[in-house]
């Protein structure tokens, strides 16, 4: 028990204390506007300065705070406005704000605990706060394309084109080899979960094991969740900030805050988009004359005849990615929310249907959920609030990726040369096979198969928290804040595959017919205590101190069931039964306790903010399950405000120093014996060739951040600059031990990575006339990353493909980022496997601008990466089956040019383009296929209009009517050959991000939205 | 103006408020603070803790050290076979199948390290592995003195069995003897002579061991150990086995007083000197296989299409009185589809085993008919040199449908050890000795290189080098951590 019991008793009697409720209290009330128009504001806090409570102002701006008696100070802040302070005398009773909007995301507050916040002005560390309105300008598959170029400092990519989701949010790069890569999503207080998990795609395509695999077009399921419910998203970075997450933290934090009620008539607001989507970009496909020119690629008699037919004398060439991926059936999305409150009750409620097209036949996505959120005042101590969130999501993402099966298009079509019709049902219902690349069972028709077969997913998932907060003590100077929370996340997935018996590539493995079922099932809750003593005495020297302690105590459990059976039954589509079968029962559970301790004072007028606090932590993955592990960080700001000159508004330098952890995978702890399997009918054990480390301990990162933060004339330029270097120690490594101790490989903690990275963001009003108004912000970042040492010989990174393909080693005193592959930069021209490219870019800059002009809106987010090498296994393969749309064209000298650095690639001669980077490859060069992934794309681009009352007042009870036109990856330009840099066949992983094999294309997307409101 | 905040709406009495502040902060206390929270066990597969208490662990465990020692003996057999041109595999596409044990690091007369001819190490030191955590589990376990002794009989048995599989394939490079508790400490290396005199002592130990083990042993073996499944009967094949560790050690510069060893045990084994048909020959101790989830033999006929007989087995075959080949070879060798190694690796053969024609033919590790060759190997050391020439008859007679040797005790020895190799070779085919067997009498430039020239010429290994993963672990070490040959 020890010291965690003694906090605990300490809060407990702090909570039971006898209510010393100030008996001296008076109501202030006033009104909230926005400076300039005049409209009212709602949702805009009310409070005292210094406390961290206060009331919300209803849809006339209107608020009533009870105050003590004497002089107070009032703050009004709402997100996306500067603050204001009023200054009210003891016989005053009214306060009227009129808050200016805040462009420069200067205001606001930001989290700094559990339990607490600090001003974004005061804050120490950089922060990137997205709120509702910049998040769902255009609509997304999942928050991370929401997200994509809004955050400092976070690497956003889609993993393939699939609908539904599938993306990945890295935060000022890969902190860990074999641990966890993702941020950690904190959704109201609770930890939620961004598993992916396969839903077992790899039955059907092979790519890697017989039931499911990274490979598989994985969805992580931040997908659940809708963007439309979030208020605002702030992503935490540096250990300093994210210290408070303690063990779970080197990838940062991304705290989603959804939409609450106000008090005041429900307001109903009903949204529905229609949209569509076509094909972004299509690799082309070879084209043919003659049959002359086909025959090489015919890949067997079969072909040849079909070759000889179709070519009769001329090919017809046909555009097989236009057909396949070619659907541009309409997309709906249609929300309905209402929000208000009575007495003392608020609430928020919202459901949602959005409805994706796939491009490719067979496929799309269907996110159908609803929330509430109630907070209720108790009384004048006591308030609670409780969120309740369900969805069910439901994708058919098809087949794509690596695959071994013949099954997957982008792969096959590289193969295949398209001069034959195959999108056509024959009379027999089938279609025609494939006569290409063999002709037989090592192929198919994609035509068919995605027509043919099941490769569902569904997820129903339940979240929900509950919050106590208890004022026990509220006096002008002292506040004291008592918390508790408690929550749960659980979402169950089906994952369900069939490919019938009669299909073209199923006699393959000498079974016909291919089911799966795949289910997982995980629950994660988490429980929270906190208290915040807040002293504000007044004065200029000190303006705050605020002082917080607490625990937490979370666990997830997640099982994961697979069966997948070969040789079915005809229409049979379960895998009882079948000749083959193949099972997978895999369950993991964590237990985490926690406790901290948090201060952070102001100075000096809220000019100087210091923060000092740690938190302990100790998890059942640890190999001493006792053991707390500690956390610290420090950090500090200070503002100077009109330094200079008065066009100088303000300059804030800040530092911070922390530290947080990556805690072990489950089972790293662990002295296991493996299943020795059967021998005379009898089971056996035996040692397993990994053994765990009862040792075993978090990695820790240790990470400085300095940064300035500045505004100019009169917040007309904000300026934030951030440098941070992070090192990440005691990684959890796989030691390889000694052969002749009779065991294989030893987890071990040890090495040292490293990040050294600069994130900046400009924001501009470069014009503000009248009614016009042009806002502009940069977000510029980049970084670079370092294997510093490892104990262990070099090793390229788990579920690497091989040296043939590229992919990134961890070699102590190199980048981490580089990617090592075949080249013949040996003594004298031998290939070995060494340092090629390296795939971080130099950086990633966004560029997003706001013009509004009266009642129209136009916003545009432009992403710009410069540098990164992608491994284009796409192109490797179209050039290995002739069929490249480059193929004939003219090669150069060389591919690879001579550099000062490099010799030249082989000498093409007389080959042509394909012909030489397939011939070049084959000769151990793979620098020909690892290319520039640099890009311009233009992410998001809207026109909203903002229609009248009067147009409104037509629809009977409607108060706002607005419209808005819509694309999302509207464009994109680069010198990539494939389909989108972007893409990565491996999906959410810590290193190869880079790996482009054959994926479910990009597509463009459109909407058309009516919003109206009631 | 609707009242946006309205205190003491729900009024609530001080006891009330303690009374909710109380259980929720009471949930939390019991549920979060307990260490014993965090005490959650693996489901997924039996942690060494948990299962050694379990009542079935020693049963599993014993099992486990027979599997461990099955799965490496496919291995070792088609390994010693290759080099000792008994056998080739022909794998299409994968000429390292052959380049790599028979011709090695080109022009260098060596198995490369990092390449595939590195087996029979990893493997029985896993099970050497098994081994120490099995007796520590048996010490400490309640079972009665006897049975202890019974199982320790057993494991130590299984110790010797491995380590002789380990010093037979790396000869005088030597061995490690020794299992740390803690992995990832080096363990030394021993020399050969070292590591037979432990080998002998761990058998003599274990022997030591069954005859004071009772009646039956605490678990149950499967039915390759029919007729030596109780520790009187499992010390018979112990003694086999230690007769072959002593013959091996003879050989290796443990001489005449290793002969004497050889002797002894083998007097105490199972060996039945009466034997004239194949099942009494084939009385002995084997490993078992079954059709999935368990294990097919790995060198059946019927699924190893890519194991390939030496032509040589064919034009050395004996011939019988009426001029057909020796009984063995025709029961023993088949035909196949002419295959070669890619690349010119090889030469093409034509034949191929039909020793263990299906999945579940059982796989032996020692047999009656080794015992009576092994018998007249010692007769011969030890003077006796008529008494090995009737085992020898008895084999020639018996197993090959031959004529008795000409051969007479006024025979040279090295004639008579010539007759006992060559019998012990069709004997004793693809059962993992005619390579050991030929280096143990200095006749490796025997064996037929079937490319003698160019790039892709052959040589005759005469031990398997250490893994380059062991020697990673041993370099810049000093004697005796570091590793020989590395």
């Amino acid at each position: 028990m020890g010291r965690f019991t003694t906090l605990v008793a300490v809060l407990a009697t702090t909570a039971l204390l006898p209510l010393q409720a100030s008996a001296q209290t008076r109501d202030v009330t006033g009104k909230v506007t926005m400076a300039g128009a005049g409209t009212p504001l709602v949702d805009v806090t009310v409070g005292l300065v210094g406390q961290q409570v206060g009331v919300r102002t209803n849809e006339r701006g209107e608020y009533r705070i009870r105050v003590p008696q004497g002089e107070v100070s009032l703050l009004a802040r709402g997100l996306g406005y500067k603050r204001q302070t009023i200054r009210l005398a003891a016989n005053e009773n009214t306060a009227n704000f009129s808050l200016e909007k805040d462009v420069l995301q200067l205001e606001g507050v930001t989290v700094t605990g559990a339990a607490t916040t600090t001003d974004r002005r005061v804050a120490a560390t950089a922060v990137a706060t997205v709120n509702a309105a910049e998040l769902n300008r255009v609509p997304a598959r999942s928050l991370e394309g929401n997200l994509a170029g809004k955050v400092a400092g976070a690497r956003i990519s889609d993993n393939s084109g699939a609908p539904g989701g599938g993306a990945q949010i890295q935060i000022r790069g890969a902190t860990s080899v074999l641990g966890q890569g993702d941020p950690l999503y904190v959704v109201d207080g609770i930890i939620i979960s961004n598993a992916g998990i396969s839903s077992g795609a790899s039955a059907i395509s092979r790519a890697s094991g017989s039931t499911g695999s990274s490979q598989d077009q994985v969805v992580n399921r931040l997908a659940d969740l809708n963007p439309n419910d979030i208020e605002n998203i702030e992503v935490l970075k540096s250990a300093a900030a994210t210290a408070i997450y303690g063990s779970r933290a080197t990838n940062g934090v991304v705290v989603i805050t959804t939409k609450k009620g106000a008090s005041g008539q429900t307001r109903w607001n009903v949204t529905q988009r229609l949209g569509t989507q076509q094909l972004m970009r299509s690799l082309g496909h070879r084209q043919y004359a003659t049959a002359a020119d086909a025959l090489p690629f015919a890949g067997g008699p079969v072909g040849e005849a079909a070759i000889r037919e179709a070519c009769n004398p001329n090919c017809t060439n046909y555009d097989w990615q236009g057909q396949l991926y070619g659907r541009t059936d309409p997309s709906y999305e249609t929300l309905l929310s209402a929000s208000g409150g009575a007495g003392n009750t608020r609430y928020f409620a919202s459901v949602n249907d959005r409805q994706e097209s796939g491009i490719m036949i067979n496929t799309g996505a269907r996110r159908t959920g609803a929330r509430i959120n109630l907070d209720q005042t108790i009384n004048s101590k006591l308030t609670a609030s409780m969120g309740v969130d369900v969805t069910r999501n439901f994708l058919q993402r098809g087949l794509g990726n690596n695959n071994n099966a013949g099954v997957s298009p982008t792969y096959t079509f590289g193969y295949t040369p398209a001069i034959v019709d195959l999108d056509r049902k024959l009379e027999n219902g089938r279609y025609p096979l494939m006569p290409f690349d063999g002709g037989g069972s090592g192929t198919a028709n994609p035509f068919e198969v995605l027509r043919a077969i099941q490769s569902d997913e569904q997820v129903f998932r339940q979240a929900g928290n509950a919050r106590l907060n208890y004022s026990a003590i509220a006096t002008g100077k002292h506040s004291v804040q008592i918390s508790s929370l408690m929550g749960f996340d659980r979402f169950q997935q089906e994952g369900v595959q069939y490919s019938p018996n009669y299909l073209q590539f199923e006699p393959a493995d000498g079974f016909l017919g291919t089911a799966g079922q795949n289910n997982v099932s995980s629950l994660q809750t988490n429980a929270g205590l906190n208290a915040v003593w807040t002293w504000t005495p007044g004065g200029s020297l000190i303006t705050s101190f605020t002082t917080s302690v607490g625990g937490t105590y979370e666990r997830q459990k997640q099982d994961v069931y697979r069966i997948r059976g070969r040789g079915l039954l005809p229409t049979r589509r379960i895998a009882a039964g079948a000749q083959d079968i193949a099972t997978e029962d895999t369950r993991t559970e964590f237990r985490d306790q926690s406790y901290y301790v948090n201060e952070q004072a102001l100075f000096l007028n809220e000019k100087l903010a210091v923060n000092v606090g740690f938190r302990a932590d100790r998890s059942s993955a640890n190999g001493d399950r006792e053991k707390y592990y500690l956390f610290p960080k420090y950090s500090g700001s200070y503002r100077f405000v009109n330094p200079l000159t008065s066009k100088i508004d303000e300059v804030k330098v800040r530092g911070a120093w922390g530290q947080s952890g990556n805690r072990p995978r489950y089972g790293d702890r662990d002295i296991l014996y493996a299943d020795g399997g059967l021998i005379g009918g009898q089971n056996s054990l035996v040692s397993a060739g990994l053994l765990g480390n009862t040792g075993i301990k978090p990695e820790v990162m240790n990470e400085l951040e300095f940064g300035l933060d500045a505004s100019f004339l009169k917040s007309r330029i904000g300026f934030e600059f951030t440098r941070y270097q992070r090192k990440i120690t005691d990684l959890l490594l796989t030691f390889p031990l000694p052969p002749s101790s009779g065991l294989g490989n030893q987890i071990i903690n040890g090495g040292q990575l490293s990040v050294l990275g600069n994130e900046a963001v400009i924001s501009l009003i470069p014009v503000r006339k009248g009614k016009f108004e042009w806002t502009s912000r940069v977000i510029y970042n980049a970084n670079v990353q370092y294997t510093n040492d490892i104990p262990v010989p070099a090793f390229p990174v788990p579920g690497s493909f091989g040296a043939a393909y590229g992919r990134n080693r961890i070699t102590a005193n190199t980048r981490s980022s580089y990617i090592w592959s075949n080249a013949p930069l040996g003594a004298n021209g031998a290939v070995r496997d060494t340092i090629t490219y390296d795939s971080n870019p130099i950086h990633i800059t966004s560029f997003n601008n706001d013009i509004s002009w009266g009642r129209f809106t136009v916003s545009a987010l432009v992403d710009w990466r410069a540098g990164g090498a992608v491994s284009n296994m796409t192109n490797n393969l179209w050039d290995e089956g002739g069929q490249s749309r480059d193929y004939d064209d003219a090669a150069p000298a060389t591919i690879i040019p001579a550099t000062t650095n490099q010799p030249a690639s082989a000498v093409c001669g007389t080959r042509t383009l394909g012909d030489c980077r397939y011939f070049t490859f084959n000769g151990g060069d793979t620098r020909v296929y690892m290319q520039n992934g640099s890009y311009v794309k233009l992410r998001e681009v809207t026109l909203n209009y903002d229609a009248p009352e009067a147009w409104a007042k037509k629809i009977p009870g409607a108060r706002s009517l607005r419209f808005n036109v819509s694309g999302r990856n509207l464009a994109i330009w680069t010198d990539y050959w494939g389909f989108d840099p972007e893409f990565n066949n491996f999906g959410n992983s810590n290193f190869n991000r880079f790996i482009d094999l054959a994926p479910f294309p990009p597509s463009r997307q459109f909407f058309l939205s009516v919003d109206v409101g009631f | 103006m609707s009242t946006i905040n309205n205190p003491g709406a729900l009024r609530m009495s001080k006891t009330s408020l303690r009374a909710v502040g109380t259980l929720s902060l009471a949930s939390l206390t019991l549920t979060a603070c307990s260490k014993d929270t965090l005490n959650i066990t693996n489901p997924n597969t039996p942690s060494v803790a948990g299962a050694s208490s379990d009542p079935q662990a020693l049963q599993l465990l014993a099992t486990g050290l027979l599997r461990q020692n099955r799965n490496s003996r496919g291995g070792f057999i088609t390994e010693t076979g290759r080099f000792g041109r008994e056998a080739y595999v022909y794998t299409p596409q994968e000429g390292r199948n052959t380049s790599a044990y028979l011709i090695g690091i080109a022009g260098a007369n060596r198995l490369d390290p990092a390449g595939f001819a590195v087996g029979s190490w990893s493997g029985p030191y896993g099970n050497l592995r098994d081994v120490f955590n099995f007796k520590k589990t048996v010490t400490g376990s309640t079972l009665s003195a006897d049975q202890k002794r019974a199982a320790l009989g057993f494991a130590k048995t299984i110790e010797g069995i491995e380590l002789l599989t380990v010093i037979a394939t790396r000869d005088t490079i030597g061995a490690v003897v020794q299992i740390n508790q803690d992995a990832s400490q080096l363990a030394p290396f021993v020399s050969r002579d070292s590591t037979y005199r432990f080998i002998l002592n761990t058998l003599d130990e274990a022997a030591a061991d069954l005859a004071a083990g009772g009646a039956a042993f605490p678990f149950a073996l499967n039915s390759g150990f029919a007729g030596f499944n109780t520790p009187s009967t499992f010390r018979q094949f112990n003694r086999a086995m230690a007769a072959r560790a002593a013959a091996y050690y003879a050989t290796a510069g443990g001489g005449a007083t290793a002969w004497t060893r050889a002797r002894t045990a083998l007097d105490a084994s199972f060996i039945n000197l009466n034997a004239t048909s194949a099942a009494q020959y084939n009385v002995g101790v084997y490993h078992p296989y079954a059709a999935s989830p368990d294990a097919p033999n790995p060198l059946a006929t019927a699924t190893n299409t890519d194991l390939y007989a030496h032509m040589s087995i064919d034009a050395d075959a004996p011939l019988k009185a009426d001029g057909s080949k020796d009984n063995r070879f025709l029961a023993k060798i088949g035909s196949r589809p002419t295959r070669n190694a890619p690349q010119g690796l090889g030469v093409a053969s034509s034949l191929g085993f039909q020793i263990y024609p299906a999945i579940t033919t059982p796989l032996p590790i020692i047999r009656n008919e080794e015992l009576i060759l092994l018998r007249a190997e010692i007769l011969l050391a030890t003077g006796d040199k008529a008494g090995a020439i009737a085992m020898i008859n008895n084999i020639r007679v018996n197993s090959g449908g031959l004529a008795p040797t000409t051969l007479t005790a006024a025979s040279p020895d090295a004639d008579i050890v010539t007759e006992i190799l060559a019998q012990k070779r069709y004997s004793l085919l693809l059962e993992g000795h005619r390579w050991i067997d030929m280096r143990r009498y200095g006749r490796l430039n025997q064996l037929p290189r079937d490319l003698t020239t160019g790039v892709n010429a052959h040589f005759v290994a005469r031990v398997q080098p250490l893994p380059q993963s062991e020697c990673l672990q041993r370099v810049g070490k000093a004697a005796p951590l570091a590793g020989p040959g590395c």
